[in-house]
């Protein structure tokens, strides 16, 4: 590390002859400097400067005034006393500067830099002043978490000036102007505060001996009030980022252009075809010929639900010779209610879902996250606008008031549960070691990576610590949006996620128990009513203890002598301290004989015994039926967040000046500003991410219908027009389709944001419906198929695999929504999901996506490890996979049961048989040879297994191991 | 600007071809299963098949395995290989108060507390190694020492996750993932990433140490299984008679003949049929790698098989060089739990760790001598941090039974054969052995450092996601640990 050490603020430097660079040369005494400096200041204007100006400060850096090279850039200080740490030679000795598309610095001009840099003499000037922006960041890292917001220990606030001042319990924490005096930097120095012992129970680390000093300084300087100097966004031209930077495609507000006129007439169904086929005629190639109908209809269902129609579905539309039968085909599949499943499913690759925290060993499941996953699922099937998806996800907690219990609707509940959007990454901080502020901040980068990948397909990542390398997004554009996720996500006040670990007063949980009104008031009034015939219950099994108990001392009482019993009797019955002496007496010598435990009655009495048991038992059940409200995985603004510094070089140590909220202002277009208000009465939000929804589904922002768009077009097409669905920025993939990319992000936004308007439109198009089959013309002239002038053939994915499996073997359980089902490892690593209730499974969406339990069928098949989200998965071809369902029991296992199904529909004739089977795996009859060849096996296998198979299950046998190829077949796994 | 430039492919496209190309990451679509590259000119992200066929490397490797022996718990640096005899002076006195915000359990934390072992000397090298380790001290002529690594956290789970994928999160691809995807493997009849993990349990964070991450499954660690089958999958978990199952790989492979005859020019086909001959043949092979009844008493005595304390961890170092002999690219050891964190009862802990090791690892390291293959091997040993110079106490406050508590700012790790220089050290700790002092060596150096030996460049290995060249060791920069390359 050359210069990360080095603060900026903390350091001025003075460079004494640099200044000859630029002023007056008459102070000078040395005329060999003087021509020196004027070199390299000729060299840096020529070479630099550009990018480096005041107008244009690229990377936050200004190099064209000596005191704006003092001051540095985003990075902290260019130039050092010795200048082999200096930034500005690391960069240009390394040619990292100038960027290589720019004019280079000759040999010649960095022996002339270097010489300057060498010569120049540099001394460092004591700071005059200590900004209480310097240290409040100080105190929220070290103090706040116990004097600030959610917990003031001894009545103190650190947080601001005037808290500090106004003091505690023991008055106030400062004196200004006296150091020695003020009980903060007393209690520091007596090593007190922060208490050692306590300071991993409140995930902080000890103050260093700079910061003290700084704390110091401050304070001896009479704990100056300067104002915050806040980058905001404001309307003023940003220096960090040019017109120029704006009109990047991407970054421009899509239109829809005219539809090109192509020479073949007659094939374009819809104004997809329009643009596609002009691009196959500009390639010189034709189109493919429509796919017959089993081909679209096992295309369609795979596309949409992710599983291969039942024989009804594949009758009826292959019986349906209307016009219109494949636009009514897509219609029924669209309005199916496991399309949710299917395209939520997508969603929540984007969301990085997971049903655990990850990040410990012991990876704590998130009990009530699948709320979120079925708010996916239900959103998808009925066709949410995709902007009101996305606002109830940004900011579901702004949109309305869910503070008053009696006034929580459906609506606001979902709102709330669709923020969950936001609680998927890792998050270890339930543990006081896993949730230090680096753990807290990296949560948020993931959350902010999450959004910023998902929704805007760009990539923000890189500016936490620099100014991104090729999209004009200056770290200070990030820290603006980390400002926005504050109120939220607050480092200096945070919160554990789980209910039940990690939860103190300095850390309270980041669950929401709000639930729509009228549920919870059935859940209460089922409470009210299960309590009451609790209570009638229990006062039932007392009565019949009582009774048993009395019979057993009843027969005792009749077994004394018949002149005592009434006596012993009343004795027994009388108060202890009423009792007369001989009552006393009597009690103490019968009280062996006549007193008698439950145990004992249960012994004596086997019916009490029974009956006793069973009101327990029913005690129980009836326990069971109390019912709670889930508490919902949230993300909601609490107000009142801490500052928002840029982190020089991303190091939380290191904060330098103090940003707003905001939003990239390349993506800023000057007719629509970033407006923050408060999102309702009384709301303690601060409003932002509010402000931040309503930016993203504003019409004029250039990327989010464009890369969703793109994102459904992939989907079915295998690639999107933008192959780099992640990144629309100047490093990602150019469009295939630029007018038809933007025709469809404008009409996805006419539509009301539709996500099925763009299925329906895409695949009732011709493109859509054509074969797969690659030409030779296709191979020399369109090897990757950029043109679509076929449709790729398509592996399955781990979920449609799995799902087609269970499809098939007859034991798919549709129940849908609700707590994900267990998945379990075995001694050898396998991981398997459990059968619910006996026999069947649900679709892999309802797995438990557990970190450390994802079943080995589905990561097998690729499904992916989110880290912090998956935008797209990738495709292997590899061993285990074969291995897997080749050998794996289960996989066999429903392919006996699929075997065994099609022996009860059709019987022991072999050809109808195999007929059947194809028509439920491929939606298509068998072809002579594939008939023929199967029919041949089969007798081979029947023979082969006559020795150990008992005949009655030969036939049995025989056709598991033809559905067991079957699913093993390329024919099977790969959709046409 | 034109929004749109016509020629995008020949700017930054091509630019990001051209250096894709060098990483010798393009290659990998062009494998002997395609005639040729049929996916043209473009960025390696849309690659759409993914396998372990080998990789040009981006310079001429010094390994061409690497046998990883993870030693799970954050082994001592100063009871080991890093002798403080100023700790032994300052035997007792407090120390807390100096590095309060680096104890993980401030409430058990002692005072500076000694080496209970005794230090000397070995071999020509003189290299220092405890009592606690007489069969390492044997073979340290062969070691390169790196007394001066650091890592990042001081919680296993993360300090785990660092030292595997270089960063403290989940969902990172481990090393060993990465290097099967730089460089894939030599031998097809096995997997590229061999973990070899302890019958009795499996480490902390499990199989997570092994994983793929974000690229794609192929390259996981494959757990081999000391008893029973190997591999997961390997054979059938159901009753059926081998006959029975040739007729329907026949029918099975038949079936996807015709299906392709019926497809021309579908390439994936072709890929697809391969993984299915592929499986077939790893059935033979990994069983016999994993088969040690040929092997003599002599080198079953070596790795200390058949004793007790040793047998478990002796095979496991024993099928390590078989499978580094059969072309496996990397071999990771790992051991149930976490012996080595050694939070109490550390005399007898610490050395309990050492004897189930010790002389299997100096077995290893001597066979792999004596046939050659040290040359080529890169066998690296260490945790996932190092130990504090305090004791920590146990509940009854009893100092003879006292442990030490993990530390992030000094760990210990040796390299030995691979173009390692042998005999020789690298860096200091401080006169206490809490902080690495001299030549600080970060995780990010040691990542580097390995897949630098094998012929990668930490920087030139990455995969593009999220917009972004991922690596291994993220945006750190590093540095190689230079001394102790040949």
């Amino acid at each position: 590390m050359l210069f990360g050490s080095y603060h900026w603020q903390q350091i001025v430097l003075r460079l004494i002859l640099f200044a000859l660079l630029f002023t007056s040369l008459a102070n000078t005494s040395n005329a060999q400097d003087q021509s020196l400096g004027l070199k390299a200041s000729q060299i840096l204007k020529a070479k630099c400067v550009k990018c480096h100006s005041s107008q244009n400060r690229k990377a936050d850096l200004d190099l064209s005034s000596v005191d704006a090279i003092l001051k540095g850039g985003e990075s902290g200080e260019v130039i050092a006393a010795n200048y082999e740490d200096s930034l500005l030679w690391e960069m240009i000795s390394n040619q990292v500067m100038p960027p290589e598309d720019e004019p280079q610095l000759s040999k010649q001009e960095l022996e002339t830099l270097k010489e300057w840099l060498e010569q120049s003499t540099f001394k460092p000037l004591a700071k005059e002043h200590t900004s209480q922006w310097e240290v409040l960041p100080v105190l929220q890292l070290r103090c706040v978490v116990c004097h600030g917001k959610q917990v003031a220990e001894a009545g103190l606030d650190l947080r601001t000036r005037e808290s500090i001042l106004k003091g505690g319990k023991s008055g106030p924490a400062i004196l200004p102007g006296n150091p020695t005096e003020s009980l903060l930097l007393k209690k520091i120095h007596a090593g007190e505060m922060p208490p050692k012992r306590r300071i991993v129970e409140a995930s902080i680390k000890v103050i260093t001996p700079t910061e003290i000093k700084k704390l110091e300084n401050w304070i001896a300087e009479g704990a100056s009030n300067d104002m915050p100097v806040i980058d905001s966004l404001g309307i003023d031209p940003d220096p960090l980022v040019s017109d120029n930077d704006r009109d990047f495609w991407a970054f421009k507000v899509p239109v829809k252009s005219a539809l090109p006129e192509s020479i073949k007439v007659g094939w374009s169904q819809n104004s997809i075809d329009s643009f596609v086929l002009h691009g196959i005629e500009q390639a010189g190639l034709k189109h493919s010929p429509r796919a017959n109908k089993e081909v679209l209809i096992r295309r369609v269902y795979f596309d949409l639900l992710g599983v291969p129609p039942t024989l009804e579905q594949l009758q009826r539309f292959l019986n349906d010779a209307s016009p219109t039968a494949y636009e009514q085909l897509v219609e029924r599949v669209l309005a199916s209610p496991y399309y949710g499943e299917r395209w939520g499913g997508l969603w929540l690759d984007l969301a990085g879902y997971s049903d655990s925290e990850g990040i410990s060993e012991s990876d704590p499941v998130r009990p009530s996250n699948y709320l979120y996953r079925d708010y996916v699922i239900r959103s998808f099937n009925a066709d949410k606008p995709y902007s009101d998806f996305l606002q109830e996800q940004l900011a579901g907690d702004d949109l309305a008031d869910y503070t008053d219990p009696e006034h929580v609707t459906q609506q606001i509940e979902d709102n709330l549960i669709a923020t969950g959007f936001l609680r998927q990454p890792p998050d270890g901080s339930f543990a006081n070691i896993t949730g230090f502020v680096p753990d807290r901040n990296r949560y948020i980068g993931a959350a902010m990576e999450v959004y910023s990948s998902a929704v805007l397909g760009l990539t923000l990542k890189c500016a936490k610590c620099h100014s991104h390398k090729f999209d004009p997004i200056p770290q200070r554009d990030y820290y603006r949006l980390l400002a926005v996720f504050k109120g939220a996500l607050d480092e200096n006040a945070w919160m554990s996620p789980l209910k039940d670990q990690g939860v103190s007063a300095l850390k309270p949980m980041r669950l929401l128990s709000v639930t729509e009104t009228v549920k919870r008031k059935a859940i209460e009034a089922n409470n009210d009513r299960v309590e009451a015939e609790l209570v009638e219950i229990r006062k039932e099994l007392s009565t019949v203890e009582v009774a048993a108990i009395s019979k057993l001392q009843d027969a005792a009482i009749n077994a004394l002598p018949e002149q005592i019993r009434s006596d012993v009797k009343s004795a027994l019955n009388e108060a202890e301290q009423k009792r007369s002496k001989v009552q006393q007496y009597l009690v103490e010598k019968f009280e062996k004989e006549i007193r008698f435990n439950i145990e004992e009655a249960q012994e004596a009495d086997a019916e009490f015994k029974a009956k006793r048991e069973q009101l327990i038992a029913r005690i129980a059940a009836k326990d069971n039926e109390k019912q709670e409200v889930t508490p919902i995985r949230a993300l909601w603004d609490r107000g009142d967040p801490s500052p928002t510094y840029i982190l020089t070089r991303g190091d939380y140590l290191n904060p330098s000046r103090m940003v707003g909220p905001g939003v990239p202002s390349v993506l800023m277009d000057v007719r629509k500003e970033f407006s923050i208000r408060k999102p309702f009465e009384n709301s303690p939000s601060t409003g932002r991410r509010l402000a931040l929804a309503e930016w993203t589904i504003d019409k004029s922002n250039p990327l989010t219908a464009r890369v969703m768009v793109n994102r459904i077009w992939k989907h079915h097409f295998q690639h999107g027009m933008v192959k780099t669905l992640d990144n629309f920025g100047l490093a990602g993939a150019q469009p295939s389709h630029p007018q038809l990319l933007d025709w469809l992000a404008v009409e996805f936004m006419e539509s009301g944001w539709s996500i099925k308007h763009i299925h329906r439109l895409i695949m009732t198009s011709s493109t859509y419906q054509q074969s797969s089959s690659v030409s030779e013309q296709h191979e020399l002239r369109d090897p990757q198929n950029k043109w679509l002038s076929r449709m790729p053939m398509r592996r399955m994915d781990a979920e449609m695999l799995r799902d087609s499996l269970i499809t098939l073997a007859g034991v798919r359980w549709d129940k849908q929504f609700g707590p994900g089902d267990l998945a379990v490892s075995r001694s050898d690593g396998l991981i398997t999901t459990l059968p619910v209730n006996h026999d069947v499974w649900r679709r892999s969406i309802y797995v438990l996506h557990r970190r450390t339990l994802m079943p080995t069928l589905l990561t097998s098949f690729d499904r992916p490890r989110m880290s912090p989200n998956c935008i797209e998965r990738t495709e292997s071809t590899v061993a285990p996979q074969a291995l897997h369902l080749m050998n794996n029991k289960q996989v066999n296992s429903w392919a006996g049961q699929f075997a065994k199904q099609i022996i009860q529909e059709t019987g022991n004739i072999r050809e109808e048989q195999i007929r059947q089977s194809y028509l439920k795996a491929l939606s298509r009859q068998p072809d002579e040879q594939e008939l023929q060849l199967t029919l041949a096996y089969m007798q081979k296998i029947a023979e082969a297994a006559k020795q150990e198979t008992p005949p009655e299950e030969i036939n049995l046998q025989v056709l598991s191991n033809v559905c067991h190829a079957l699913i093993n077949s390329a024919a099977f796994i790969y959709i046409d | 600007m034109d929004p749109y430039p016509v020629d995008n492919d020949q700017t930054i496209g091509r630019r990001r071809w051209l250096t894709s190309t060098a990483a010798g990451l393009q290659a990998a679509v062009l494998t002997d299963l395609f005639s040729k590259d049929i996916y043209g000119m473009e960025t390696p992200q849309i690659r759409s098949i993914f396998d372990l066929k080998p990789q040009p490397t981006h310079h001429e490797p010094q390994a061409k395995s690497i046998i990883h022996l993870f030693m799970n718990g954050g082994p001592s640096q100063m009871d080991l290989f890093d002798p403080k005899p100023e700790l032994d002076k300052r035997h007792g006195q407090p120390y807390f108060s100096e590095l309060a915000s680096e104890v993980e359990n401030p409430t058990a934390a002692g005072a500076l507390m000694k080496c209970p072992y005794k230090f000397s000397q070995h071999g020509e090298s003189g290299q220092w190694v405890s009592d606690a380790l007489p069969h390492t001290a044997e073979i340290v002529d062969e070691l390169a020492m790196i007394k001066s690594m650091y890592t990042t956290n001081l919680t296993h789970e993360p300090a785990l996750f660092k030292i595997h994928g270089g960063q403290e999160l989940p969902g990172m691809p481990s090393i060993g993932a990465w290097v099967s995807y730089g460089l894939g493997t030599e031998n097809q009849n096995l997997p590229a990433y061999v973990v070899l993990d302890d019958p009795l349990g499996l480490p902390v964070n499990q199989s997570q140490s092994w994983q793929s991450g974000f690229l794609p499954p192929v390259y996981q660690g494959t757990r081999f299984r000391s008893t029973g089958e190997p591999v997961l999958n390997l054979s059938r978990d159901f009753e059926q008679t081998d006959k029975v199952t040739s007729l329907e790989q026949e029918l099975i492979a038949g079936l996807d003949r015709i299906h392709k005859s019926r497809r021309p020019r579908q390439l994936r086909l072709d890929a697809r049929m391969a993984s299915y001959e592929l499986a077939a043949r790893m059935q033979l092979e990994a069983t016999d790698a994993l088969d040690i009844t040929k092997e003599t008493q002599e080198t079953l005595d070596m790795y200390g098989i058949g004793k007790d304390t040793t047998d478990s961890y002796g095979r496991r170092c024993l099928y390590a060089r078989r499978l580094v002999e059969r072309g496996v690219r990397y071999v990771q050891l790992y051991i149930n739990f976490q012996i080595w964190d050694n939070h109490t009862g550390l005399t007898a802990g610490c050395k309990g760790a050492c004897d189930r090791t010790d002389r299997p690892i100096a077995g290893l390291i001597r066979d792999l001598k004596q046939r050659g293959l040290l040359d080529s091997t890169l066998v690296v040993w260490g945790g996932e941090f190092g130990r504090l110079p305090i004791a920590q106490l146990p509940a009854n406050k009893d100092t003879a039974n006292a442990g030490r508590d993990h530390n992030k700012n000094a760990m210990i790790t040796w390299m030995a054969g691979g173009g390692i220089k042998p005999g020789v050290s690298i860096g200091a700790t401080d006169e206490l052995g809490f902080a690495a002092v001299e030549d600080r060596i970060s995780v990010a150096d040691w990542h580097a450092t390995i897949l630098h030996q094998l012929g990668l460049h930490y920087e030139h290995l990455y995969f593009e996601r999220n917009g972004l060249k991922d690596r291994l060791t993220s945006v750190e920069e590093a540095h190689l640990i230079k001394s102790i390359l040949k």
